[in-house]
């Protein structure tokens, strides 16, 4: 287990250049910021993320493909923030959760229906729904919670 | 877990589980859900040792607010 505060900073920097660019650090450039040796920083990137289970690298590789709310590798709901749409949320309930990384700011969450493809439209700012098109939208729960759920990157 | 247009849009989805009629959940309940405390917390230089690990009893709580206190939602048990 590494330093608890080295992986605290190391989150620090996923989170924060997750939310700023849209794109996750590589370990290499999370080395170079908290001034490891790049195989310290790629070890360091596996101790965060089996701390932060709910993320996930691409199988079989050292490159994160999540890390909730948001997703390195696109899924169908697109973020966009101050007119710009460069993120992804890691699924249709981390998409709620996407508000919180942006305080004060409108942020939009477009997504097209797995059955229709017709587009479905969030708005929340702070917490609070601006925007919700259509009216009915709801949130589904393919296959339950913990061990036996099924497929994670899937749900 | 997905946002869908109507649960009859998901009933309709092409990799619907049967099994998974009790997985709906309202706009406003979901919200809910990934708004507990830590969750605001998120952007914070401590978040994963300080609020990460309280996030469990958070949702557990706040399910079983909602009345989704199965285990479908709170967790099933390993099928082995």
């Amino acid at each position: 287990m590494a330093d608890p505060r080295l992986m605290d900073q190391a989150f620090h920097l996923l989170m924060g250049s997750i939310v700023e660019s849209g794109i996750a650090l590589h370990y290499s450039e999370l080395a170079r910021a908290l001034g490891l040796s790049v195989e310290d920083g790629r070890q360091l990137l596996h101790a965060v993320m089996e701390a932060y289970p709910i993320g996930w690298l691409h199988p079989e590789t050292d490159y994160i493909a999540s890390f909730p709310p948001l997703n390195n590798l696109p899924t169908q709901y697109r973020v966009t923030v101050r007119g710009q749409q460069k993120w992804f949320a890691q699924c249709g309930f981390e998409a709620t959760s996407v508000t919180w990384l942006f305080p004060g700011t409108t942020v939009r969450v477009e997504a097209p229906c797995l059955d229709c493809g017709d587009p479905m439209v969030l708005e929340m700012r702070d917490g609070q729904f601006l925007t919700v098109d259509p009216p009915g939208i709801v949130g589904h729960l393919n296959y339950g919670f913990g061990p036996s759920r099924g497929r994670p990157p899937f749900l | 877990m997905n946002l869908f247009r109507s649960e009859e849009h998901a009933r309709r989805w092409a990799l619907f589980n049967s099994q998974s009629e009790e997985g709906f959940i309202s706009l406003p309940d979901l919200a809910g859900f990934f708004a507990t405390e830590s969750r605001h917390h998120m952007l914070e230089p401590d978040y994963l040792s300080a609020w990460f690990p309280r996030r469990g009893g958070e949702r557990r709580a706040y399910l079983e607010r909602i009345g989704k206190s199965t285990p479908f939602w709170l967790g099933t048990p390993s099928p082995s």
